[in-house]
């Protein structure tokens, strides 16, 4: 599939994501079953599995990582965690310090801190976004400019789960803080 | 003949349920505005309470009246066991019924047992309980409507697959034709939005007698797009009557020191017979009530050791509460973060449900939120306001552009693999209608099955979610391990419920996959009770097919004139003649007394007009993409075959 087709949009990086919506949302309703509530079966049947679609498709060009993916694949790049290359040396080392210092964090229960250290990698996370950006703009089709960016994936990915966790972990003290009133 | 049958002054309305854990009703719109439809006491709100007797089941208030003495035989708060197993820890919490032990083999669903030890003593399911809820509701509006045309049923955003199927089940079992089921938040937005006709982002806050739900939408132009939802499924009002009646029973001496325990073995003045339970929830509620009110309630409760005065401080049952409401802010906070929004980012907050009548819970969403919220309609109605709303647009004759539901599923969709963890496939808060694939392998050479085990929820390990259903794919041709590919599709339909399929790639081996329900009934099951609850013979059953397809028939010419009249422009040579025919044929067919051939009409009409559909919806998905509503737009028909043309190439370039 084809998102960027789907939504009747450029194929590129750096999508304006509130013009997208308002396509996804024109999309809906001009698909969504609760406009073919009294349709015969065939067209309940292919209108659904088209406002299927077009959800999938907002759903894969919202989140930076999944709209990258869609761009290397329609590029003809396999991507997806096992056949993309071994982050650097580098990035790994970066990244144990980062997840001691967060270990540490959680486990003083120190909020202060993990917020801080959210920060850092979300400054990361946005220079990565960025270099997709300028690199996708400066590709521009072309398969072996397109290839060189898929480390940067690989770091964003890096990035998203890091914050993930922190995210995970705020959660999990804040329900332990309600548990200990109970 | 068809004007007949379907004479517009009896024309079957659609109606809007609330199906709620303390109260129900039932509301439809009427000259563009919806309203609930009260009993002849002028009452909307039927008590969700039912009696079960030997001369027959009552509902509602009669049903209340007999709690007291008859506590084991008249269920109240059936919601909370609705989709529940019968080992599930809330189902065993304080009340006073017996539950019957579903035997090995059998479905894993609670089960009550009333009439014990008398000569009508019979099990029921929560799905047979609020099915005769649905059906007094049912009663109800056809006092009010001629006949009843379809019904919106609401539940909560946070009521997981199990839950929902239930909910559909006991419809199914009342007789109703569900159109849909919408999440009561959403629902009570839909209300607001109607009222208002204000776009922003707004909250809702949700917190009725058993079950908690927040949810955050974007109200824009009609369309009103859930951005993430959240919740409790068994947290509520009543947990506020419990926390009231375990401090009741500590002041009448129940003997007991475990909290929350269920036992009467104790000699104690205030032993906690099924029969006292009820009296103190009963009592704990009417103090919960006056406290919205007054500082200070307190109410007689007959021990046996005579009748003692129990009372409590308005501060006292704001502490009590405060650990529920500190629940309902973690989930608020959550469902802030998944919308990516901040508190100042609403515009505002909408209260629903009576549990928010409670001067602590308003001051608490308004210090959580920053803002004072929005009560404005009643918040016990204005969920059923807002289904009604809903079958409105999808049943009604009102304007149907004008509103549309985009809705999400509330909790992460996956399937069990390796070591007890959960691959999620479709994300929570993900937009519904929607629909996602997985593929795996096999584990060992020369596997010829493949088990499914989808489960629901928020947690790394399958133990800690919700099991929906296991299956085993058979069938697969003896391969060496990791080359037969399975890819497993997950469908969630626009009332948020789940279909599963799954498919050996490789071979091109598609089964036929049969999904049993961990919890809950089996479809054969739901048939059968509706055989015997409506003591259907062949006759009856014909006669209800006859008329479910003659509403189809009629429903499928109104739209297929409508498209031909509109659209005839996309109409090719000789499908209009050919769509004609196929309508002629289903007028003659729905004027008979056959349901079999009126089936078969409609398969040659849909056949008939299915292309002329297709380029239909290709022009819709045109004029979206040119950002032009269909009424505000004059077309050249140049532009416009060009447009249909380039979106031709689009589709395919999809597949």
């Amino acid at each position: 599939m084809d998102p960027f087709a789907t939504l009747g949009i450029e194929r590129r990086f750096d999508v304006d994501l509130p013009a997208v919506e308002r396509r996804h949302r024109e999309l809906s309703r001009a698909l969504h079953p609760d406009k073919y509530a009294d349709a015969g079966a065939s067209e309940r049947k292919a209108t659904l599995s088209k406002a299927v679609e077009v959800n999938e498709a907002w759903r894969i060009v919202r989140e930076p990582i999944t709209r990258a993916e869609a761009l290397f694949k329609l590029a003809g790049i396999t991507v997806g965690e096992r056949n993309e290359p071994k982050p650097s040396g580098e990035l790994l080392m970066a990244a144990m310090d980062l997840r001691e210092t967060l270990d540490e964090a959680k486990t003083k229960r120190d909020l202060k801190a993990i917020e801080t250290l959210a920060g850092q990698v979300d400054a990361h996370r946005r220079a990565a976004e960025e270099k997709l950006r300028a690199g996708f703009a400066d590709g521009d089709g072309k398969r072996a400019k397109i290839e060189a960016l898929v480390p940067v994936l690989g770091e964003l990915r890096f990035h998203k789960r890091f914050l993930d966790e922190v995210s995970a972990i705020e959660d999990a003290i804040a329900e332990a803080d309600v548990a200990a009133q109970d | 003949m068809l004007l007949e049958i379907f004479d517009p002054k009896a024309r079957p309305r659609p109606v809007g349920i609330d199906l709620g854990t303390t109260n129900s009703l039932v509301a439809f719109v009427k000259n563009e505005r919806p309203v609930a439809i009260e009993d002849c006491n002028g009452a909307a709100l039927l008590p969700s309470v039912v009696a079960y007797a030997e001369n027959g089941v009552v509902v509602g208030d009669g049903a209340k009246v007999r709690a007291a003495d008859h506590p084991r035989d008249t269920i109240v708060s059936a919601k909370r066991f609705m989709g529940r197993g019968a080992d599930d820890a809330e189902t065993r919490r304080m009340g006073p019924y017996e539950f019957v032990t579903p035997a090995a083999g059998e479905a894993n669903v609670v089960k009550f047992r009333v009439g014990a030890g008398t000569g009508w003593e019979r099990t029921i399911t929560p799905v047979e309980v609020s099915a005769e809820i649905l059906r007094a509701l049912v009663r109800l509006a056809e006092d009010e409507l001629s006949s009843i045309g379809g019904a919106v049923i609401t539940v909560p955003a946070y009521f997981d697959d199990a839950q929902r199927q239930a909910t559909k089940d006991a419809g199914r079992l009342a007789g109703l034709d569900v159109l849909r089921l919408i999440n009561e938040p959403t629902a009570a937005a839909l209300a607001y939005g109607l009222d208002k006709r204000k776009n922003g982002t707004f909250a809702v806050y949700d917190l009725g007698g058993g079950t908690f739900d927040v949810t955050i939408l974007v109200l824009e132009d009609g369309v009103f797009q859930v951005k993430s939802t959240g919740g409790d499924s068994a947290l509520g009002g009543d947990d506020m009557d419990r926390a009231i009646a375990e401090e009741v029973f500590t002041q009448i001496g129940d003997g007991e020191s475990a909290q929350g325990a269920v036992r009467s073995t104790s000699g104690a003045p205030g032993a906690r017979t099924p029969a006292l339970i009820r009296v103190v929830l009963d009592a704990s509620r009417a103090m919960k009530h006056a406290l919205t009110e007054a500082d200070h309630a307190e109410a007689q409760i007959p021990t046996k050791g005579g009748d003692k005065t129990v009372h409590i401080e308005r501060s006292r049952f704001d502490a009590l509460i405060a650990p529920l409401l500190d629940r309902t802010g973690l989930a608020c906070r959550r469902a802030l973060k998944d919308a990516g929004l901040t508190k100042d980012q609403l515009d505002g907050v909408i209260l629903v449900g009576g549990a928010t009548r409670v001067p602590a819970v308003r001051a608490f969403v308004a210090k959580s939120f920053g803002k004072e919220p929005l009560a404005d309609i009643d918040p016990d109605q204005v969920v059923a306001l807002g289904a009604a709303v809903q079958a409105d647009l999808l049943a009604g004759d009102g304007p149907k552009d004008d509103f549309l539901l985009l809705d999400v599923l509330p909790l992460s969709l996956g399937i069990e693999v390796g070591g007890g963890v959960v691959d999620k496939i479709l994300p929570r808060n993900t937009t519904i209608p929607a629909a996602a694939r997985a593929s795996y392998t096999t584990q060992e050479d020369k596997q010829t099955g493949f088990e499914i085990h989808v489960v629901q929820g928020e947690r790394e390990m399958v133990a800690d979610n919700r099991s929906l259903a296991r299956f085993t794919l058979r069938g697969i041709p003896p391969m060496a391990a990791g080359m037969a590919k399975l890819e497993v599709t997950f469908r969630v339909n626009a009332d948020g419920m789940l279909d599963v399929d799954a498919l050996e790639t490789t071979t091109g081996v598609h089964q036929q996959v049969l999904v049993k329900p961990s919890y809950g009934l089996d479809d054969e099951t739901v048939e059968k009770m509706l055989m015997d609850a409506l003591d259907y013979g062949e006759d009856d059953l014909r006669l209800r097919r006859l008329a479910e397809n003659r509403v189809e028939a009629h429903r499928l010419l109104t739209a297929t004139g409508k498209a031909v009249a509109n659209d005839g422009a996309l109409l090719i040579a000789g499908e209009r003649e050919s769509i004609t025919v196929a309508m002629r044929g289903l007028e003659e067919a729905a004027s008979e007394e056959n349901p079999a051939k009126i089936h078969a009409a409609i398969e040659v009409l849909d056949a008939a007009s299915k292309e002329f559909a297709g380029r239909r919806m290709n022009r819709a998905i045109a004029r979206a993409i040119e950002g032009r509503r269909v009424d505000d737009v004059e077309i050249t028909t140049k532009k416009e075959r060009e447009s249909s043309r380039s979106v031709g190439s689009t589709a395919h370039g999809t597949r």
